[in-house]
């Protein structure tokens, strides 16, 4: 989450990049080209598309610097023609079957209790959490996300950025961020959820 | 006594703190009585560490960096 300092920075290198100086551009690029290619790598899981958005979006702030008036935070604004390259992007590609999300809840009786068994994974070792097929899995179901749900889902738990800021940059609501992130990761847990589960199944058959 | 499928609404603001005292407190009293609840919110934290610690180690893949930079080069910095 960008601090204070940061932000400051960033108004410094605004204000010098309106007033013509090369260097603050630079410096604009050293700080966001990662942030911004892998943004649009994780929506668009494409090192290519990747590398055009980050190319436009690099091209955009140079150009449209006069038009940005610091109404919310230079970061932000960065965070919002990153998103819209990408979205013209996905926007070129077939569309994919995104599943539905409802799946992302357990089975509740009646009364509102759960009626299935909740294995716990959270404990299982690293090797297993942080394993190449688990960053598969992840991928992969990451993936199958609506687009609505992953962004909130990557700018909020993968950047880090908080619900506030995800709002600024979405133009959504606290509790419709908070919505779409939940819905997220209800749905991210399940699919976890179903590999772990088979994953200890596989192991104690060996 | 809320039931699970409530505290599971509950979830994302637990996280984030947003929770009144007194619900967060029932939350917490239905947490002592249910433990699939305990392993769902567990599994829904790991969920949102083990994602992010996997997605946010996207590095720049040297090609495409060496790319970024003649981009820069011949578009912005001399057009």
């Amino acid at each position: 989450m960008p601090t204070q300092e940061e932000k400051e920075q960033d108004e410094i290198l605004v204000r010098e990049m309106k007033a013509g100086r090369m260097e603050a551009f630079d410096k604009i690029f050293e700080l966001y080209q990662r942030k911004i290619y892998a943004l649009s790598f994780n929506m668009t899981r494409n090192q290519m598309d990747a590398q055009d958005v980050t190319q436009e979006v690099l091209l955009t702030i140079y150009r449209k610097i006069d038009t940005f008036q610091g109404k919310s935070a230079f970061s932000s604004w960065v965070y919002r023609i990153t998103l819209n390259a990408t979205y013209m992007k996905l926007r070129t590609k077939k569309k994919e079957q995104y599943v539905s999300l409802d799946e992302g809840l357990p089975n509740f009786n009646h009364a509102g209790f759960q009626n299935e068994k909740v294995s716990d994974w959270s404990k299982s070792t690293d090797s297993l959490l942080f394993s190449n097929e688990t960053k598969g899995v992840i991928e992969k179901a990451v993936a199958l996300l609506p687009e609505k749900e992953k962004v909130v889902f990557m700018l909020r738990d993968v950047e880090g950025l908080s619900t506030e800021k995800v709002g600024d940059i979405l133009d959504l609501t606290i509790p419709a961020v908070k919505s779409r992130l939940h819905r997220a990761r209800l749905f991210l847990r399940k699919r976890l959820s179903n590999y772990f589960d088979e994953y200890k199944t596989r192991s104690s058959k060996k | 006594m809320i039931c699970c499928k409530e505290c599971i609404d509950l979830l994302c603001d637990y996280f984030e703190g947003t929770l009144s005292p007194d619900t967060a407190a029932s939350l917490e009293d239905h947490f002592k009585d249910c433990p699939p609840c305990v392993s769902f919110l567990e599994t829904y934290r790991q969920t949102s560490d083990i994602c992010r610690k996997t997605l946010s180690a996207v590095e720049i893949p040297e090609p495409v960096q060496i790319k970024l930079r003649e981009f820069v080069k011949n578009h912005i910095q001399s057009p």
